[in-house]
């Protein structure tokens, strides 16, 4: 995190831009991050704020109609924003993993978890029949799944949405990748079995030194799990730094709102906080501040001219006009919060 | 909060709706699962009830069976007076139709037709009910008024709105049948949190300007700490704890319900434990059966929640027979044989 010696750096994305609908409106406009070995960093935002799109891009699996405009994608220090397809799927799963939000909607239902995952195996480790079958009963176990020899012989609907959430984990780090990205890969899961899967992918972390992307639109996961933390609003990155200044110091307006609508945890009565307004429509012209029209302290400035991210400190940014206003922090208190929410 | 209970309490002085003994099987022969098994549960007047448990617990079961949907294998509801899980065919087509309990389904983008627009949608069951055109439209205006949609939505389809647009307009149609209790399932789950919060305050709001009874559905505590009056928690088709939402909130009395707490993720300072107001904070790995604890009963008298619990005792007179609700407050009820002594054995188990 802050004191560590310079990072092994194993994902770097550098002024991304990300466009949709075959080249007619940009979705992600010039994000950049990085994620270092044994390092978790979490991506936050709401839905629509151009998080998946990143992710895929940064996968190499852009949907149709969508690809890179501008910007680069690092891979271990190397250039891979256009390598060609057959690179791509050699960095995948050897490379990269990935875990997503419906985890039995990538298995083949028909199929063992066992099989499926040995299937891996033998094509990118090219290992026989039965090293297969050893190392898949090991990993079944590695992911924390009871009685590994009996999970390998059931079919994805004889497992929860919480083993399988395992299954799909052991999958992605089967053949031994640096980097793994999971796309909202706990939000459909109960509370108690989230709690467990954050545990996993931290206790993965320690023993293999995985760098983790983690997108979640919700802060309070972000918080439980992570060392640095994105904040992305329509298609732009607004703040970001470790897990633990952001939610006690946000400096953007929008990480407060968020930080405003999250779980507090104590279980007590409260007004609940809503952020007033919608996001704008994707590739909307906006000459300004893209948060102005629903920020409680936006004022000329704001909308006239574009914001860059600014370094509040070597590892927080944010891209507010007035994040040195002392003003803004006045903003934050909570009776602004209650004027801000009606 | 407390106001607001006393005070509808005191005007009322009989449950709305009354669930006694509900037994429900799903499924037949070979592949019948039990899904609910002796649930008690009244609901009140003007209050507000969440419902909670994880997959599988039998939340949406519960509230299908309450709407009618299915047919409990034993026990019985009664609504307002009425034993409405006796009746006959035509009987509980006209309670039905009455509009009277009303659900929102899981999941909008699912449960609502594509292919309808929104106007079509909220005014589906006023005009199967029979009601003109005219009535219907004025109807279906009001019920989006109340949500706050705004009448150019009339003419979308569920595709060409937004998320939390969409389990309004779920809301709306539930509204428009004129309803006495309305039932939620998971309505906040699939959004993010302003969002969530939006549809809660909604609901809130519709309690307290219709005096509208609402039980909420949601696996997770802590939104519904925020409005509900009091919290149910299902356990493997059992209600294993029912009590005022600040006091089981403040001290869980059943083991299940401080591991729901204490694994809901946070951004307080208090992350990962619960009950933090009765001293100590209990963390997820106090509450969490480890391979070192001694073995659960099992066998089909066992306590449900024991193969999960790390103060499960193999005693044919504790945890090797299922205990039944127990007041343990005012008007809080919790299934534990070892409620008094669990919290204690919790806090000496190592934390992190």
């Amino acid at each position: 995190m802050t004191g560590k010696p310079p990072h092994d750096e194993v994902l770097a994305l550098e002024d991304l831009h990300v466009t949709v609908h075959d080249g007619a409106a940009t979705a992600v406009r010039g994000a950049s991050l990085s994620v270092a070995a044994g390092e978790i960093v979490g991506l936050v935002g709401e839905s629509g704020s151009g998080k998946t799109l990143t992710c895929r891009a940064a996968l190499g699996v852009l949907p149709k109609g969508c690809a890179v405009g501008r910007g680069t994608i690092s891979f271990e220090r190397q250039d891979v924003t256009d390598l060609p397809r057959r690179d791509w799927e050699r960095l995948h799963g050897t490379g990269m993993g990935a875990v997503f939000q419906d985890p039995a909607s990538y298995l083949n239902p028909n199929l063992t978890v066992g099989s499926q995952l040995a299937e891996v195996l033998r094509v990118k480790q090219r290992l026989s029949r039965r090293q297969a079958h050893r190392t898949s009963v090991e990993l079944l176990a590695a992911v924390g799944l009871h009685r590994p020899d009996r999970v390998f012989h059931q079919i994805p609907a004889e497992l929860s949405g919480g083993m399988l959430q395992r299954v799909m984990i052991a999958i992605a780090i089967s053949c031994g990748p640096r980097l793994l990205i999971a796309d909202e890969a706990t939000t459909a899961l109960d509370v108690t079995i989230q709690a467990e899967i954050i545990e996993l992918l931290r206790d993965l972390r320690d023993q293999r030194g995985l760098a983790v992307l983690f997108v979640s639109h919700d802060l309070a996961v972000i918080r439980e799990l992570c060392d640095r933390v994105v904040v992305f609003y329509a298609g732009e990155v607004v703040e970001s730094g470790p897990v633990g200044e952001i939610i006690e110091r946000p400096r953007h307006p929008y990480t407060q709102a968020l930080l405003r609508v999250a779980s507090v945890g104590d279980f007590q009565r409260r007004e609940l906080q809503v952020i007033p307004g919608q996001p704008p429509r994707v590739g909307a012209d906006i000459a300004g501040c893209r948060f102005a029209a629903r920020c409680p302290a936006a004022i000329e400035a704001c909308r006239s001219r574009a914001v860059s991210l600014a370094p509040l400190s070597p590892v927080h940014q944010a891209r507010c006009v007035r994040v040195t206003d002392p003003e803004l922090s006045a903003a934050a208190s909570p009776g602004a919060a209650e004027l801000a929410a009606r | 909060m407390t106001a607001q209970v006393t005070a509808t309490e005191a005007t009322a002085t009989a449950p709305l709706l009354e669930v006694a003994g509900v037994d429900v099987t799903l499924g037949h022969g070979w592949r019948a699962t039990q899904v609910l098994a002796g649930v008690d549960l009244d609901i009140w007047p003007g209050e507000i009830v969440g419902l909670v448990g994880e997959t599988g617990s039998g939340k949406t079961t519960l509230a299908r069976t309450i709407v009618g949907l299915i047919r409990p294998r034993k026990g019985r509801i009664v609504f307002a007076g009425t034993e409405v899980s006796g009746l006959r065919r035509g009987a509980r087509r006209r309670e039905r139709r009455s509009g009277h309990v009303q659900l929102v389904f899981q999941d909008p983008l699912r449960s609502l037709d594509p292919d309808l627009t929104v106007a079509e949608i909220v005014g589906e069951g006023l005009a199967i009910r029979g009601e003109d055109a005219r009535q219907v439209a004025n109807q279906v205006a009001d019920a989006l008024t109340k949500v706050g949609l705004d009448a150019t939505l009339l003419d979308r389809t569920p595709g060409q709105i937004s998320g939390g647009q969409r389990q309004r307009v779920s809301i709306a149609r539930a509204l428009a049948a004129g309803p006495r209790l309305l039932l939620c399932d998971e309505p906040v789950s699939a959004l993010d949190a302003s969002n969530r919060n939006y549809i809660l305050r909604l609901l809130r709001e519709l309690r307290d300007t219709l005096s509208l009874p609402i039980v909420i559905i949601s696996h997770d505590l802590s939104s519904l700490a925020g409005i509900a009056d009091r919290v149910v928690v299902l356990y493997r088709g059992r209600i294993v704890e029912d009590g005022p939402v600040s006091q089981v909130f403040s001290e869980p009395r059943h083991p299940y319900t401080a591991l729901l707490m204490a694994s809901a993720p946070s951004v307080g300072g208090s992350s990962g434990s619960s009950g933090s107001s009765a001293g100590q904070a209990l963390t997820v790995r106090q509450l969490r059966r480890t391979a070192a604890d001694p073995p659960p009963p099992d066998g089909d008298t066992a306590c449900v929640f024991a193969a999960r619990c790390p103060f499960a005792i193999d005693a044919p007179d504790a945890c090797a027979s299922q205990p039944s609700l127990e007041p343990v407050g005012d008007r809080w009820t919790t299934a534990c044989h070892r409620h008094t002594e669990w919290r204690d054995l919790a806090a000496h188990r190592p934390s992190p």
